[in-house]
């Protein structure tokens, strides 16, 4: 970073590469969509490269990136609840009330991809029930492995305060996943 | 004060993740080798934690760097065009502001050469009352005069002479 902020050009093409899987990871943990991962990541990129003149070396430059990318990610997710919101009328065709499609029962998965993709989506929406800083929390201990000390200057919050958002998080996220929690499994779900 | 397995909840977390001080550490330690219903809760958090572990890593496409780098040039160029463009915008913005402040000088004279014209003149009793009698500037003007002069007149005509 401090070669490129010198103004070495390819010292930002070789950052790119280094820390490319790190933030593309982080943002698709937040949006689970890899092509608007990927775009979003451009845009970590591209906030990093002009704010290269105000960066100070004080913290970790990874701490700042996580930073930058979590701010990213939680602005896209900000905007897509409101695109959600402003569904018009006129787009909901499903009023609940007509003959609904039929599964196509030779596109079916296989029991056991039924339930690793179910398990997905309920891991998924939990972590999205969450509110924002425990999203990003648990985002950052459990995927990027970063201590609770690198999450707090992520954040911007003390360690104490980190220290309970897990705890909170992990409460919630125990409350949650308690039907697929029992089996001691995780795969099977308990009906 | 909490109890020893509400203190232990709180910092279960911090336990599995290994962010306790050793001594706090053991002490929690030693209380889940006696609680099974803390033991228990302690595992149910440890699973739900370990089910995260089922979301898969993030497909990340080849090419990135050659992309992003071309997003940057893109940027860049853009960043020079607008750098460009700037000082004709701020040259149109001066033009609209001299403009605008001559439209907005233009409608006060005429909003001033049209509410200033002269007011029909006054009768010389209206011109009085006006001036001195500032309690009816608001009333039906001639119907009030009427109406006091009226009295004024009842009254004068009325009154007794004196020493009669």
């Amino acid at each position: 970073m401090l070669t490129f902020q010198k103004g070495d050009e390819l010292a930002f093409q070789e950052l790119v590469e280094r820390n490319q899987s790190r933030v593309i990871g982080l943002i698709y943990r937040f949006i689970s969509d890899a092509a608007d991962a990927e775009d979003l990541a451009q845009e970590v990129f591209l906030r990093i490269y002009r704010a290269r003149k105000t960066y100070k070396p004080t913290a970790k430059f990874s701490t700042w990136m996580f930073r930058i990318t979590a701010n990213v990610s939680l602005n896209a997710l900000r905007s897509r609840s409101n695109r959600r919101d402003d569904v018009s009328i006129d787009q909901i065709t499903d009023f609940g009330d007509g003959p609904r499609a039929m599964p196509d029962p030779d596109s079916r998965l296989p029991d056991t991809d039924l339930h690793q993709r179910e398990l997905q989506e309920k891991v998924q929406e939990a972590i999205r029930a969450l509110p924002e800083k425990q999203q990003v929390a648990v985002i950052l201990s459990k995927y990027e492995g970063l201590s609770y000390a690198d999450i707090a200057l992520t954040v911007g919050c003390t360690t104490m305060a980190v220290k309970s958002l897990l705890a909170r998080a992990r409460d919630n996220l125990k409350d949650q996943l308690l039907l697929y929690i029992r089996t001691g499994r995780g795969r099977q779900r308990v009906s | 004060m909490p109890s020893p397995c509400q203190w232990v909840r709180s910092v279960l977390a911090a336990w599995l993740d290994g962010e306790l001080k050793v001594s706090t550490a053991e002490a929690v330690r030693r209380h889940l080798e006696q609680c099974e219903s803390c033991r228990a809760h302690a595992r149910l958090l440890k699973e739900s934690w370990r089910l995260l572990d089922e979301m898969p890593p993030a497909p990340v496409r080849s090419g990135f760097t050659g992309r992003m780098m071309a997003r940057l040039v893109e940027e860049k160029e853009l960043n020079r065009l607008e750098a460009r463009l700037e000082p004709r915008r701020r040259r149109r913005q001066v033009v609209a502001s001299v403009l605008g402040l001559a439209a907005g000088l233009i409608l006060g004279l005429v909003l001033h050469t049209w509410t200033g014209l002269p007011e029909k003149p006054k009768s010389p009793i209206e011109r009085e009352v006006s001036l001195n009698v500032s309690f009816l500037e608001d009333a039906d003007l001639m119907d009030e005069i009427a109406v006091i002069e009226a009295m004024d007149r009842l009254m004068s005509d009325n009154q007794p002479d004196e020493g009669v």
